[in-house]
């Protein structure tokens, strides 16, 4: 604790929900918050966070936070991505724990206080689990189920629904995790790494009442690419040869072998029958110096981000009592 | 901004910080019509009671424009002069000139009177309605056909690539709120792309076509080197500005492309010969196919790199930028 008598209109809690064109759900979902919030006895303050909403959106959040000093907007100047937006949010909460939720009422705020709970159990991240998911299931679950299955095998953390936007984090554990590009999604991943104790509750998830989903199949794609930028910054980001090394020098004997195969067919005369068979030894013999060297020209990145101060993670520690 | 300036002469006028508007002018050719375009714009200034100054960016160049400068100084004293020590080009020159203006809105122009003075009013106009950034749309062109045909490509090609609506990011009449050049920085050739870059900032960029009286640049083809340029400056803005924090989107999206396809034909080529066809190495098809997944493998390599950059980086990126808090 910095002070031992905090003011008291420094909430406890914060709660960050990115809006994006969602204006018929905004005044149901605000009630629920509050209701929700002020029956568990929080301190709590709400920060709605405009990602450049073209409805009426603006309008309905400016007139949920007249005469209530806990709710407060946040204007993006255009629209930055769910991402942005909770980072956005983020580095405005005063609040000792933040909580993030969509917007869409998919999410049930009643759910907040059994993740409140688990936070103050000792644990610094934890995240909602949509068990029973009311999405459709070719284009929206089973991708995620795919995509969850993956990062639970590369990473080893037993979390089901990373991409649940229902979760808690300590604030202090916030201010270190890198939050940039499609990162919101990977932060139990890279929480656990930094140190943080990352748990999950079962929450419940409702059908959309309004609009439509601004996600869709083509997103899964990027998702598999995200996964294995995750996996390389999760094992690698402090030694990156290595990484490069597990990928680049396979190709070595395998290089071996097709120039062996050149030669074979000749008999032993030393002489190369076709091009094809040495050209292909060459090209791996090639990829493989290659990406040995692109690791070092990695690692030279990871040294001099070191030098500024910058420490990949920095082991994330809760304060002892 | 303040409205109505005080007329007061202009010689004993202090170099007060903070005036309305400062025009930044690049000189990068001897014959620039120095004294047209100052004359043309102080009064098109003075008649929207504007109070101004003149920056002018001398980009290597000295002898006569600078010795008409300094009797402009003396006569008016509105008017700064950058000399820079050798040609820089205009993004340096732009950049050197916005460091020496003052105005709450900056004017930029070329040095001579490309487009009609009296636009500067439509300029201002548009930036007082609320916008951040003004650009123009000379339209119509009155320079040479082969001008305008390979600038319209060049636009087009911006507009699909960018997914923008701005028809001349060639012409650097423009203006904009001091603001957007606090947050945007260029170089390079970029300074081509500054209402796109504004644009990305969420910064409100209006068009506005403009009367185009004349054109002093080169005119007629280019050579290879010019074009090239060109194309690479799209695909650096492209870059920059959809993937600087996701390097591996478009590197990994091209390299699993190409190593899918060689993984196809390899295959192929493989199937083939369990089908009674030619025995491997005989099939030099083969080898483009392995060529093609090493290439894919080795760009994913570098999308890799450029993320570890990144990550390295990841605590002093902010990618939003906040209108307002309420």
């Amino acid at each position: 604790m910095p002070s031992p008598d905090p003011p008291r209109d420094r909430p406890g809690l914060s709660v960050v929900v990115p809006v994006f064109n969602e204006e018929e759900s905004l005044a149901i979902l605000h009630g629920e918050i509050v209701a929700a919030l002020e029956g568990a006895g929080e301190n709590f303050e709400i920060l709605y966070v405009d990602d450049g909403s073209t409805d009426g959106s603006g309008r309905v959040l400016r007139a949920l936070g007249r005469g209530d000093p806990r709710v407060h907007r946040i204007a993006l100047r255009r629209n930055f991505g769910q991402t942005a937006a909770l980072a956005a949010g983020f580095d405005v909460a005063r609040g000792e724990t933040v909580v993030t939720m969509d917007a869409d009422l998919q999410n049930d705020p009643a759910d907040v206080p059994a993740l409140l709970a688990r936070i103050r159990e000792g644990f610094d991240l934890v995240s909602g689990w949509r068990r029973l998911r009311r999405d459709a299931f070719l284009t929206r679950r089973l991708p995620s189920l795919l995509a969850n299955r993956v990062l639970r095998r590369m990473t080893g953390l037993s979390i089901h629904d990373s991409g649940c936007t229902l979760k808690a984090y300590r604030a202090s554990l916030l201010r270190r995790l890198p939050l940039y590009a499609e990162m919101h999604r990977f932060l139990p991943v890279l929480g656990a790494i930094a140190g943080a104790r990352v748990s999950e509750v079962e929450v419940g998830h409702r059908a959309r009442r309004f609009g439509r989903s601004k996600y869709g199949i083509a997103r899964a794609f990027r998702v598999v690419l995200d996964l294995m930028t995750v996996k390389m910054l999760v094992q690698f980001s402090t030694r990156p040869l290595h990484w490069f090394g597990v990928f680049g020098l396979p190709f070595l004997p395998l290089s071996a072998a097709f120039f062996a195969l050149g030669l074979i067919e000749k008999g032993a005369s030393l002489v190369f029958g076709t091009v094809v068979y040495p050209a292909i030894a060459v090209l791996l013999l090639l990829t493989s110096i290659d990406l040995l060297l692109l690791g070092l020209l990695a690692e030279l990145a990871v040294r001099a981000g070191h030098r500024r101060g910058a420490s990949l993670f920095g082991a994330f520690q809760t304060e002892v009592e | 901004m303040s409205g109505a300036a005080l007329e007061v002469p202009a010689k004993t006028r202090p170099a007060l910080p903070g005036v309305d508007v400062s025009v930044v002018v690049p000189v990068d050719d001897p014959g620039a019509e120095i004294e047209d375009l100052f004359r043309a714009f102080s009064q098109e200034l003075a008649r929207l009671g504007r109070s101004h100054e003149f920056v002018f960016v001398l980009d290597g160049v000295g002898g006569k424009p600078r010795a008409l400068l300094e009797a402009l100084k003396v006569e008016c004293g509105n008017v700064k002069i950058v000399s820079l020590a050798r040609r820089f080009g205009e993004s340096v020159a732009l950049s050197a000139g916005f460091e020496r203006a003052s105005g709450a809105v900056i004017l930029t122009a070329p040095g001579y009177l490309q487009v009609d003075p009296v636009e500067v009013r439509r300029l201002l106009g548009a930036i007082e309605a609320g916008a951040d950034f003004v650009t123009p749309w000379r339209h119509p062109r009155v320079d040479s056909l082969v001008n305008r045909l390979q600038s319209r490509l060049f636009n087009w090609l911006l507009r699909r690539t960018m997914r923008i609506s701005f028809h001349d990011v060639n012409c650097i009449f423009r203006a904009m709120r001091r603001a957007v050049l606090e947050e945007i920085t260029v170089y390079g050739d970029l300074y081509r792309f500054l209402p796109v870059l504004a644009e990305r900032q969420g910064f409100r960029v209006v068009e506005i076509r403009v009367r185009h009286l004349k054109e002093r640049g080169k005119s007629g083809f280019f050579g290879f080197g010019a074009y090239a340029r060109r194309i690479l400056d799209i695909l650096a803005i492209m870059f920059l500005t959809k993937f600087t924090h996701r390097p591996l989107r478009f590197f990994g999206t091209i390299g699993l492309g190409l190593f899918l396809a060689g993984l196809g034909i390899s295959a192929y080529a493989t199937a083939e010969k369990f089908l009674g066809g030619p025995p491997l190495r005989e099939r030099p098809i083969l080898l483009l196919g392995v060529t093609l997944m090493m290439l894919g493998v080795q760009i994913v390599g570098f999308g890799l790199v450029g993320e570890i950059i990144i990550f390295t980086q990841a605590r002093h990126l902010r990618e939003y930028k906040v209108e307002r808090i309420e």
